[in-house]
């Protein structure tokens, strides 16, 4: 399982995770309303997850490991969350 | 070339005329069924041709066409201004290929993306029947903050694209040189609960400092769903430009000495500032050549660089060559003309061998006389019968050079705003290759003119009362000896006030001498080197090219070129040129003990005066001709035939010319007589001596040098 809840209530992205995961993410987000995103241990996030994260307007635990999403994806993050 | 690849071309090339005129008449009337048919069955026969020739882009491309077209007659597509521009864009790439075959002698090697980005106009063609418009100005804000950003991407991925396993976002991660990554959703984001996990609902705009063509191709698998924009960091900066050319200058002189340090610190300049412009993987490339002491190689890809002369930009960018038309296309019966021609002459030259015979068999010449005399009268007929056969096929339409204007027209219309209609009438009209292929660029610049100053803005129309749509006529009529070719435009006409303000402020004549002129006389101006009556430089008419160079390229072929303009209905400017360039009537002419020939066409008059009536004005002289001063070069002393002691006669024979619409005149010592000569240019090693129009040989076998009297004057 790459997306899931971990004990500090965040929902975590590791590994590669794939658009296989997007129905897992959205439930979690659905059912997490307050918790944070942690994709620091993310090797590879798929458009679908992104659109998510970026749709639920949830702050983003960083920075990523990959330099592409930390440099061109994480701003965004930053700038929609609350 | 291949005989194959030959007919080919002649074929294509009559194929896109057709196809380009059937288009451009189809939407003008789009309901016109023949039309229609017609353009459709010279795409089907272009795609054919491309076929067998195997030019597999070709055949793709105009595939493409033909489906619009086939979609257009079954009443599936309406036939609107996009896609008659896409089709004619089709035909353009064809009209690049053919000019690359004839240049290069094979098929050309087409980048998969040219054929693409054709094949993706056609494919959009249905989408964009949709209301939506194609947004443009997404690349402007983010390309702002990045002045050195070479290409903008937007990437619109369809809803659907996940379930084809696609990823947008790590598509872009391979873009190299991102510079930055707007992220947008399609519409503002619903409740989460409400997103369809599986829908792609992002915008992504992207900007990047590597070339367009190389962007393209890393996407391709997203195609359709990309627009790529080259920005205008792409060219350089002028100062960038500047400073590469400098470099270019300073590596191009090897003897001097230092050269090798020069060529080093040329190098460092020239890395620096292909940096500095985003051109990293070029500066690398450069200092390699630098490092291996390579100046040639260096010169050759720095110019390279400063042309764009990369990847598929330089594709795109390469303006349409001029290609001149070189195989010619010759009706049976002139052949057949000539042939029967052939027959008539050997007869001819039996009789004369008989006659050389019975002259050396010791015949009574004043026998022979008569004989030999019938022989040349006969001959006399068939050498001319001959010459003029020879020159009918040198003989082309205007059709060739008129047939790619409307086209242009169109697109000059279109970015000007203003609404034009062309008319053509003689295209039927014959003249010399030489001249009809020489007349695209002068005629160009006239209609750009007619265009861009000629005819009003649309209120300006309104208010006095015309139509909306201006119309622009381009005729041409066969005037005896001469071609008469006019553009003429239902305008405003030339502004006389306009024209006395600039030439004041452009000192081309001075206020008093300006109020004092006549309307010719202003028109004339409009001739001036450096007049351009624009207040802007516009895209339209040219930069620093004005009615001086059309009047000197018309000049060179033996042409004239005048304006005439009536204020608020119009300017009408006229070509008078040759029939034939082969051909030409001169006058010979005696100076210092040699004849020279005088193109008629450029004598004005011959007067004998006095010579005490020349007088001396410094250096050179003149005389006075009812009531103008007329400056007086003396042929023999302009070409150092005069003997120092010689005693010139009380008479001066003078040739009266008219230059630059001025006159002058030559003094030469006798006057001769009137000769039609085939002239022939000077070539090898006298190729560029000035003055000398041309030669051809006088029937006591010498060579008469036929006099270029504007240069003589100059």
């Amino acid at each position: 399982m790459t997306v899931r809840v971990d004990e500090t209530g965040s929902i975590r992205l590791e590994g590669t995770c794939q658009i296989d995961d997007a129905e897992l993410l959205q439930r979690l987000l659905l059912a997490h309303p307050a918790a944070a995103v942690d994709w620091r241990d993310c090797e590879h996030a798929h458009t679908a997850l992104i659109q998510l994260i970026l749709a639920a307007r949830r702050t983003v635990r960083g920075p990523s490991r990959v330099p592409f999403l930390e440099k061109w994806i994480a701003p965004h993050f930053h700038a929609l969350a609350p | 070339m291949n005989e194959f690849l030959e007919q080919f071309l002649i074929e294509s090339r009559e194929l896109v005329e057709q196809a380009t005129g059937d288009l451009l008449a189809l939407e003008e009337s789009p309901q016109d069924h023949d039309r229609l048919d017609s353009a459709f069955r010279a795409f089907h026969t272009l795609k054919g041709a491309a076929r067998i020739v195997e030019f597999d882009a070709m055949g793709r491309v105009l595939h493409a066409a033909e489906e619009m077209l086939v979609a257009v007659r079954a009443g599936e597509h309406p036939v609107t201004a996009d896609l008659i521009s896409d089709c004619l864009s089709s035909l353009d790439q064809v009209v690049q290929w053919l000019d690359a075959i004839e240049t290069g002698g094979d098929l050309p090697t087409v980048a998969a993306t040219t054929v693409d980005a054709l094949l993706q106009r056609f494919e959009k063609a249905d989408a964009r029947l949709a209301p939506a418009p194609v947004a443009t100005g997404w690349a402007e804000p983010l390309a702002a903050l990045h002045p050195s950003a070479r290409t903008a991407i937007r990437y619109a991925p369809d809803e659907g694209c996940f379930f084809r396993g696609e990823d947008p976002l790590s598509l872009l991660e391979r873009v190299p040189g991102l510079l930055a990554l707007d992220l947008q959703p399609t519409a503002p984001w619903p409740d989460l609960v409400a997103i369809d996990p599986f829908a792609c609902k992002l915008v992504i705009v992207a900007l990047s400092t590597a070339p367009p063509g190389e962007i393209a191709s890393l996407l391709t698998t997203a195609a359709g769903q990309v627009q790529i924009l080259a920005l205008a960091a792409d060219a350089f900066s002028s100062e960038a430009q500047a400073l590469l050319q400098a470099q270019l200058l300073l590596v191009a002189d090897r003897e001097e000495e230092n050269f090798t340090g020069r060529f080093a610190a040329a190098g460092n300049v020239v890395a620096n500032v292909l940096r500095a412009q985003g051109r990293a993987s070029h500066a690398d490339a450069l200092l390699r050549l630098v490092a291996a002491g390579d100046a040639d190689g260096f010169a050759a890809a720095l110019q390279n660089v400063l042309r764009g002369d990369d990847e598929e930009a330089g594709e795109i960018a390469r303006a349409p060559q001029d290609v001149v038309a070189r195989a010619l296309r010759v009706e049976v019966e002139r052949i057949d003309a000539l042939v029967k021609l052939t027959g008539e002459l050997t007869v001819v030259k039996n009789a004369v061998g008989h006659a050389s015979r019975l002259a050396q068999g010791g015949a009574d010449p004043t026998a022979l006389a008569p004989l030999l005399k019938e022989q040349h009268a006969l001959l006399d007929r068939l050498v001319s019968e001959l010459q003029r056969s020879v020159l009918g096929i040198r003989v082309l339409p205007l059709r060739h050079v008129f047939q790619r204007f409307p086209k242009l027209v169109r697109e000059m219309s279109a970015s000007l705003g203003k609404p034009v209609r062309l008319l053509m009438e003689g295209e039927a009209t014959e003249a010399d290759k030489a001249i009809v292929e020489a007349l695209f660029e002068p005629l160009l610049h006239v209609l750009r003119n007619a265009l861009d100053h000629g005819i009003e803005p649309a209120e300006s129309r309104a208010k006095a009362g015309k139509t909306a749509v201006a119309t622009v006529l381009l005729q041409a009529v066969r005037d005896g000896e001469h071609v008469v070719v006019e553009v003429r435009d239902d305008g405003g006409g030339v502004d006389l006030d306009r024209v006395r303000r600039v030439a004041e402020t452009r000192g081309i004549a001075s206020a008093d001498a300006l109020q004092a002129m006549d309307e010719a006389s202003l028109l004339e101006l409009l001739f001036a080197p450096g007049f351009s009556t624009a207040s802007q430089v516009t895209d339209i008419s040219g930069r620093g090219v004005g009615m001086d160079a059309v009047r000197a390229a018309v000049a060179r072929l033996g042409g004239h070129v005048s304006i005439t303009s009536t204020a608020g209905h119009g300017t009408s400017v006229r070509f008078l040129l040759p029939f034939t360039l082969m051909m030409s009537r001169v006058m010979t002419v005696e100076s210092g003990g040699q004849v020279f020939g005088i193109p008629f066409e450029s004598i004005l008059e011959t007067v004998r005066i006095p010579r005490a009536q020349i007088t001396q004005i410094g250096a050179a002289h003149a005389f006075v001709l009812r009531n103008q001063t007329v400056p007086l070069v003396d042929l023999a002393a302009a070409l150092d035939l005069r003997g120092a002691d010689e005693v010139r006669s009380d008479e001066a024979n003078i040739v009266v010319t008219s230059f630059a619409g001025q006159l002058g005149a030559i003094e030469v010592d006798r006057f001769g007589e009137r000769l039609d000569v085939m002239l022939k240019s000077m070539d090898g090693l006298l190729a560029g001596m000035g003055g000398v129009a041309g030669t051809t040989l006088l029937g006591d076998g010498r060579v008469l040098i036929v006099l270029d009297v504007q240069a003589l004057l100059r």
